[in-house]
């Protein structure tokens, strides 16, 4: 039997309001973790950037540090590094598609294969720093396999030199994406639909077609993916491999914003220009992210 | 247009799982052929082979005369509509029609014109500008089917593909398909576990179990001449019933003992049915639900005392529900998927929504003296002479 409520007073709220604020409630705790850990960071970055701060006390000297910074040629050149660096993404993107795809067609040992190529995201950074310097050494595992294939007179010292120090940087940079970038893929390529693939074969297609007309395609978000997670570690990971392997040197030629963050805020003490720096490299990764997420968006 | 013809064609999978067992099928030049059957029969892999798009481990595979075994997918010049369409998902459905054609280097004014050509033909041309996602199943269905015509191929492959639809879009859908495929005449090959498919569409049918082919006829040869149990029991909604019982002949007369009820069956039957002579050999006695009728108690002929354990009202028709009185030892035999299964003995039969007939009654039901099965007791092929 049902009771009925006749009479009964309606509710204060209605059921949307009810649910507008249920939802206010929920998001509460997520919106102050946000708030605490990088709207507040920020905050105080943008107020440091107008100090003299030594880490302990800091002095209000205004806008000088912003006039004076962008005079640095040091951070012009860390820029340009960044820059250059940014010529590696195709690599860290390519090479781990092409093993992606060959694991995918599940080549003999392709268990093996992926534990390989997957090894380097389970290793720290700090190592494979370590690895990278002694094969890119004078003395190290690249010259010795040169001698090996007769090509002795090559004899490299890529990280003694300021020409070559950045490429060396960037080739251990690609090799530690290929880990993760090729897992990404990999996944990628197990949501596939394997009859879209057998309808274009019978409708003719042949290997490079498929993967140009139908594989790339479902692979796109990945690919976006994977390219926004590749942009912000070499704009923001790359400390430790630079700490180990050059220092930043020779000269400035492997400093990266991000490592002149830490030698300017922890080298020299200037804390108020290092926010800047930190300030200058956010920006510079949010206009990535927000690319990025706008390239996304126009597809949904 | 061609004609495609299996000749002892084997397929073996890893593990020595053998799905399609030397099979011989000719689908003639323009012909719809249906393969059905239950999960795992073979009928799909026998589809993938004749697409390309899996080995053949024996046997030979030819399309319009030419083996093509060894023949890559995209050079059989076939057409295959998946049972999920898919449809290339970032494409348009023009792109997705006309992909083949771009393919084959076909002019882009020649591509649009074929597609427009098959969109008119499928209703399709207020959607070619969208998305697969942006279209019901019904479009998508007819997107995958102008997909393969809009090439003009040499034979459309299809692979259950009203099998994701609703109830009355599928019934829509099959007399779509049945008018297309009369269009344009060619040879097709269409894959279904649904028999009432098979009946409505194909010129003929081959019905599969365990790989091995079971019987290829027109839909109402196998209903009618079924060649063994497993199509009796397989064509037909509800099936055939098939009871188990054994021969008791009288006065020179044949006879059948199902459980304590003793069967006559009319003399025809032995001219024209190979049945056991001998008291006691077993044979799986056949007859459709609608051959069953309610008689008084002393009608001749072939009479079961029964009683009603089930009424189902369909609007149109009822189906009753009926244990055979003094059954014993005799059993049902019925099919789960492709195994036969022994169930305690029951008929169904069809009647008349205004057949006076309740739960518990005791009748007297008489099977149709002309259309009669008898199969025999171990191996389940037809005792008719002459075979289906």
């Amino acid at each position: 039997m049902i009771e009925t409520t006749v009479g009964a007073r309606p509710p204060r709220l209605t059921l949307r309001r009810r649910r507008q604020v249920a939802g206010a409630l929920f998001a509460l705790p997520a919106v102050a973790l946000v708030a605490g850990l990088i709207a507040v960071p920020i905050g105080q970055a943008i107020y440091y950037s107008f100090t003299q701060w030594n880490g302990l006390t800091s002095t209000w000297i205004g806008p000088s540090t912003w006039t004076q910074a962008f005079h640095n040629p040091n951070l012009w050149t860390a820029l340009e590094n960044n820059a250059w660096l940014l010529l590696a993404v195709p690599f860290a993107l390519g090479l781990p598609l092409l093993i992606a795809m060959l694991l995918h067609q599940r080549v003999v040992g392709w268990r093996i294969f992926r534990s390989i190529y997957f090894l380097p995201t389970a290793i720290s950074w700090v190592v494979l720093g370590l690895v990278a310097e002694r094969f890119f050494a004078y003395q190290g595992t690249l010259n010795s396999l040169l001698h090996f294939i007769g090509l002795a007179h090559v004899n490299t010292n890529m990280l003694g030199y300021e020409s070559t120090a950045l490429s060396a940087l960037g080739i251990t940079f690609v090799f530690t994406m290929i880990g993760t970038n090729t897992m990404l893929f990999l996944t990628g390529l197990a949501t596939l639909d394997t009859s879209l693939e057998e309808a274009a074969r019978i409708d003719g297609a042949g290997r490079w077609r498929i993967f140009r007309h139908i594989t790339l395609p479902h692979l796109s978000r990945f690919i976006q993916l994977a390219f926004v997670m590749t942009v912000i570690a070499l704009f923001s990971a790359l400390f430790s491999l630079i700490f180990v392997m050059t220092g930043g040197g020779p000269g400035y030629a492997t400093t990266t914003m991000e490592f002149l963050i830490y030698q300017t805020g922890f080298a020299q003490g200037d804390f108020g220009t290092a926010a800047l720096y930190g300030l200058i490299l956010f920006v510079l990764t949010a206009i990535v992210g927000i690319v990025q997420l706008r390239l996304i968006g126009s597809d949904e | 247009m061609a004609e495609i013809t299996f000749s002892g064609v084997t397929k073996v999978f890893a593990g020595n799982v053998t799905a399609v067992d030397n099979l011989d099928l000719h689908v003639a030049d323009g012909e719809f052929m249906v393969l059905v059957g239950p999960s795992g029969c073979g009928k799909t892999t026998a589809l993938r082979m004749l697409a390309g798009l899996e080995e053949i481990s024996s046997g030979t595979l030819s399309i319009g005369g030419r083996v093509v075994n060894h023949v890559l997918p995209k050079d059989r010049d076939v057409a295959m509509v998946f049972q999920n369409y898919a449809l290339y998902p970032h494409m348009t459905v023009a792109q997705n029609m006309g992909f083949a054609l771009k393919i084959r280097g076909e002019s882009k004014t020649e591509v649009e014109r074929k597609v427009k050509e098959a969109a008119a033909i499928l209703r399709l041309g207020d959607y070619l500008d969208r998305r697969p996602r942006a279209l019901s199943g019904g479009q998508r269905q007819r997107v995958a089917m102008g997909r393969a015509i809009v090439r003009s191929p040499q034979a459309f492959l299809m692979d259950e593909p009203l099998s994701n639809l609703d109830a009355q879009l599928r019934v829509e859908m099959r007399v779509e398909i049945a008018r297309i495929q009369r269009l344009l005449g060619v040879a097709t090959v269409y894959v279904t576990h649904d028999q009432i498919e098979a009946m409505t569409m194909g010129d003929r049918v081959a019905v599969m179990r365990g790989g091995q082919l079971q019987q290829v006829a027109p839909p109402q040869v196998l209903y009618d001449r079924p060649a063994n149990e497993f199509v009796a029991g397989f064509m037909g909604s509800p099936p055939m019933n098939l009871v188990r019982a054994r021969t008791s002949p009288s006065q020179g007369r044949v006879g059948l003992a199902v459980g304590d009820q003793r069967l006559e069956v009319p003399g025809a039957y032995g001219a024209s049915h190979d049945l056991p002579r001998e008291e006691g050999a077993e044979v799986v006695l056949g007859v459709r639900p609608e051959d069953i009728v309610v008689v008084g108690s002393d009608a001749g002929g072939p009479t079961l005392k029964t009683r009603v354990e089930r009424r189902e009202a369909l609007g149109a028709e009822i189906l009753v529900h009926l244990s055979v009185a003094d059954a014993g030892a005799a059993s049902s035999v019925a099919y789960d998927e492709d195994v036969a299964v022994a169930r305690p003995t029951m008929l169904v039969a069809r009647m008349a929504p205004q057949a006076r007939v309740d739960v518990g009654d005791v009748l007297m039901v008489r099977l149709s003296d002309e259309r009669l099965h008898f199969f025999d007791g171990s191996r389940g092929v037809t005792l008719r002479r002459g075979g289906a």
